[in-house]
């Protein structure tokens, strides 16, 4: 999912914060690095090979040494405004689903940390993890019985059928990841106008999902292995029948079948979480239910919540920051220890060169030398090396099948002269004009965009840069935007939905696809696609490797300017401090008040 | 200023009047064959505050109007280094000990040092964010009061229609959100301007246009109010009686004896609009380049550097209070000096 560059504002009247994401998938492994200059903490990533699975994992969850229970947790998430609406449906964003999956909202399949933090995808509301049919179009998932929602009765196979037909209504829930995944997958949804739009309250008009005792039988409309990474999503969790579910009401106030139930929510400033006493750890593998209460603060000011961390007082001792300020990483890195946690959050940032009108691969490749990556990485509030380190290719690190090449035989780096070189070997005029927008509301957006002018010039371009007042995703992917159409550069920050190559190339780099914003779209490449997803289950991550390394060094369409990491901060009386692999969050799931 | 105006001073005096002189004294010798704004000079010259901020406020000038030679002459300029060259990323973004304090020595190359973060140099942020601090208010000061003038000139002479439809629109004004209005204009000129070459120049000039048009008001209602007392008063009567046409009553006979006023409205505009401006680049509206006063105590006005680096904030922030108070109390002064009925 999108990922607009974190916006550490630090002034009254914030205007714009959009940044939704998602990022469901595996932790993967940079290089440990980010010791800090001034002798703290050397940190490491843990590796991982991607998507492990347990389908026989059963409940309860294995309890956590020396945990206790009671206590509140407050969760500070700075710069970030959360969702807007809690409907399991509509959620499409780190911030939202971190949440709700972990605590509120159950679906098909869920993900447990293992002892060395990788994160295992383990059954939830159904009893394992489905079976496929021979060519992956029909996946059955049996409901177990003894799932229950906050008001004590049973989560049954109808609601859970009737919560995954919602997911198919794009125009009520047009943020929702259904109108990725289940629009594209499933069997007739892309005719299926939905419960609501389509006037279908009992979604008796959609034939693609069958119901028969506690089995529920999703039919497909193209071979689907990953469907039970997909039944991760909260999205393909239960929803009550007929109009107790209607949205936008429904948003403010879901019925919750996890361990905690929504107490309040401000959408913007607060969520209230309190524990639900309906659900049984019996019926659960991978959650807990040990803090009596959780408080999320939204929209925080960062400097602000680093003062109340770093500071340990009562207030800070129970509480979770989602996000470090580059200005605190120095002093964070000495005093926290183990309670600062680095997290990849299987992220890319990415410049996309327009395919129609910089048509040479070597105009290409001089816009990757001339990128000063890591002056933009200090200018926009990074600390390179920790949050930001350097990328090769679309796929991130740790995930299944990508490969460890370079596409010039060694990681491309700030290298004008190189720049010049390539240009002059393009034949093309010099300086080559480049255009692209800033987002001037900003000040570090600002500074970034002076760094990168600053790289590009020396470089042998001439850089026109649009300052926009609203985020540039809505500029990018907006074809009639008048401001778009003189564009030549254009990026995307992308997040994996589950560890597989699946998730980041065809929504990348497929002709057509909406945040293809370098407008690539070579035909080998799109049947390449096509075709990796009817290989076998066991071949596809390595294609997808393969297709990673061949599009990079045949046309280098993208240019990958960072893989991304995350800070969190955990107070010192917070238990397990760690992260959660699969999201890139706090792993909310496992934490519990020291006592 | 009109009688009522008088300050406090003047109350222990039995009469308005102006004390009565033996025209044949030496004081009133030394007066005599002086229009009243040489008087004025010399009461200010004789005002040590006065003089104090009059050279504080004629160095910030020539801050202003010679940034480019002052920047060379150190050798400095606005020019985006590369960061990494001048900041250390993993030293929470600081200057390096070479580019000066808070980790080096004093160094001529940075004078002022280094901005975390970025790298820029301070000291031609600080001399041009003193430029375009003081032309915006300096244009829209001029726009302003021009138009105030005008308005109120109008309204108070020719009374009538005239002057309920001129004082509709100043109270219309008065009532309209000044922050919301700029607020919401931002977006809109980014809309329909953000392709232009010259968007940073447009934007400078709609902070002109804006400041000016929500600062008008007050100097509209204080020269009306002067005109409806001055147009009662038997110069202009005789004007009128010997046929003037209006614009010469307006401006022969009733702008010279406004000069007061109009001088003390500006010298109270011009500050007012320098922390206007400074407050608006602060929140992100106005100027958004950086190179602004108010951009760069954004960017200062963080714990963490604050701390490490006060010098950082502390910069933008003297330049904004040290111009804007000897702006205010020169303004004050010039008050005083231009009332004749003022003991000091």
């Amino acid at each position: 999912m999108e990922r607009l560059d974190s916006m550490k504002r630090n002034k009254p009247l914030a205007l714009v914060a959009g940044a939704a994401l998602l990022t469901l998938a595996a932790c993967g492994g940079g290089s440990s690095d980010g010791g800090g200059s001034n002798g703290g903490t050397d940190r490491e990533f843990g590796d991982q090979e991607g998507g492990t699975k347990d389908a026989a994992r059963k409940g309860p969850a294995a309890e956590i040494e020396g945990a206790a229970t009671g206590g509140t947790i407050t969760v500070y998430l700075p710069g970030d405004p959360g969702p807007d609406s809690l409907d399991p449906t509509t959620g499409w964003s780190v911030t939202g689903n971190s949440i709700q999956q972990a605590l509120t909202s159950r679906s098909l399949t869920q993900y447990a940390r293992d002892e060395n933090g990788q994160p295992v995808l383990v059954p939830d509301l159904a009893t394992d993890l489905g079976t496929p049919n021979d060519d992956y179009t029909e996946w059955t998932f049996t409901i177990r019985d003894d799932a229950t929602w906050e008001d004590g009765k049973p989560v049954t196979a109808e609601e859970v059928a009737f919560g995954i037909c919602r997911s198919l209504d794009s125009e009520a829930f047009p943020s929702g990841a259904g109108t990725e995944y289940s629009k594209t997958y499933f069997k007739d949804a892309a005719d299926y106008e939905g419960p609501y739009t389509g006037k279908d309250p009992n979604c008796e008009k959609w034939d693609g999902i069958a119901v028969d005792g506690q089995d529920i039988t999703i039919s497909m409309a193209k071979p689907f292995p990953d469907m039970d990474y997909w039944g991760a999503f909260m999205t393909m969790g239960p929803a009550p029948l007929g109009n107790a579910s209607k949205p936008p009401n429904y948003g403010n106030k879901p019925l919750a079948n996890g361990p905690y139930k929504v107490d309040s929510f401000k959408p913007n400033e607060e969520l209230v979480l309190v524990k639900n006493d309906q659900w049984s750890a019996d019926s659960d593998p991978a959650r807990h239910q040990y803090a009596d209460e959780f408080v999320f603060k939204f929209n925080q000011d960062q400097s602000k919540v680093d003062e109340i961390m770093l500071s340990d007082n009562s207030d800070s001792q129970t509480a979770v920051s989602t996000g470090l300020g580059s200005d605190k990483y120095t002093d964070a890195n000495g005093q926290l220890g183990d309670r600062l946690v680095q997290q990849t959050s299987q992220c890319v940032s990415t410049l996309t060169p327009d395919y129609d009108q910089i048509t040479d691969i070597n105009v290409r490749k001089a816009l990757a030398y001339a990128y000063p990556y890591e002056d933009v990485w200090i200018a926009s509030g990074e600390v390179p090396g920790v949050t930001r380190v350097p990328a090769n290719s679309i796929m991130p690190p740790g995930m299944a099948g990508k490969k460890d090449f370079q596409v010039d035989g060694e990681q491309i780096t700030y290298d004008p002269e190189k720049a010049k070189a390539l240009l002059e070997e393009a034949g093309v005029e010099m300086p080559y004009p480049i255009t692209m927008v800033y987002y001037e509301v900003d000040p570090l957006a600002k500074a970034a965009q002076d760094q990168i002018t600053k790289g590009f010039e020396a470089s042998g371009f001439k850089v026109k840069a649009v300052p926009v007042q609203e985020s540039p995703y809505n500029i990018w992917l907006d074809p009639d935007n008048k401001v778009n159409k003189t564009l030549n550069l254009r990026g995307v920050n992308w997040c994996s939905d589950w560890p597989s190559g699946s998730t980041m190339i065809p929504s990348l780099l497929r002709g057509g696809a909406v945040y293809n914003t370098a407008r690539f779209d070579e035909a080998s490449v799109n049947d390449e696609m096509d075709n990796i997803a009817t290989l076998p289950l066991e071949e596809q991550a390595d294609a997808w490797g393969s297709l990673d390394e061949e599009i990079m060094t045949d046309y280098f369409p993208i240019i990958p300017t960072a893989f991304r990491n995350d800070l969190f901060v955990f107070g010192t009386k917070i238990g397990n401090p760690t992260g959660d692999g699969s999201i890139g969050a706090p792993n909310y799931k496992d934490l519990y008040v020291m006592q | 200023m009109s009688a009522d105006t008088a300050g406090p001073e003047t109350l222990g005096s039995l009469s308005d009047e102006p004390q009565h002189q033996d025209p044949n004294s030496q004081q009133a010798k030394e007066i005599a064959g002086k229009s009243p704004l040489r008087i004025a000079l010399g009461r200010l010259a004789r005002d040590k505050i006065a003089v104090v901020c009059a050279v504080v406020v004629l160095f910030f000038i020539i801050c202003a109007v010679f940034a480019g030679p002052i920047s060379h002459l150190f050798g400095v300029s606005l020019e985006t280094p590369l960061a990494s060259e001048r900041v250390d990323g993993l030293n929470n973004n600081m200057p390096k000990p070479e580019m000066g304090p808070p980790f080096g020595p004093f160094t001529w190359e940075h004078p002022m040092g280094v901005a975390p973060r970025t790298g820029n140099d301070n000291l031609a942020y600080w001399l041009y964010g003193c430029r375009i601090s003081l032309l915006i208010a300096a244009s829209a000061t001029l726009v302003a009061s021009v138009t105030g003038v005008v308005v109120g000139l109008l309204a108070g002479f020719l009374g009538g229609a005239v002057d309920k439809i001129l004082s509709f629109f100043v109270d219309t004004f008065l009532t309209i959100p000044f922050l919301l209005a700029a607020l919401t204009l931002a977006p809109i000129l980014n809309e329909r301007f953000a392709l232009y070459d010259s968007y940073a120049t447009i934007q400078k000039f709609s902070l002109v246009v804006v400041l000016a048009l929500f600062g008008w008001m007050g100097t509209a209602r204080l020269i009306r109010g002067e005109v409806l007392a001055l147009r009662e008063r038997e110069f202009v009567q005789a004007a009128r009686v010997m046929g003037m046409p209006t614009s010469r009553i307006l401006f022969k006979e009733l702008l010279p004896n406004l000069a007061a006023p109009i001088i003390i409205s500006v010298s109270l505009m011009l500050p007012a609009f320098v922390a206007a401006e400074a407050g608006l680049a602060y929140l992100g509206i106005g100027v958004t380049d950086g190179v602004s006063w108010g951009q760069t105590i954004l960017q200062a006005a963080t714990p963490t550097y604050f701390r490490e680096y006060p010098q950082y904030l502390w910069q933008p922030l003297l330049g904004i209070v040290a111009l804007v108070l000897s702006l205010n109390l020169l303004g004050d002064a010039i008050r005083d000096a231009l009332d004749p009925k003022t003991r000091r």
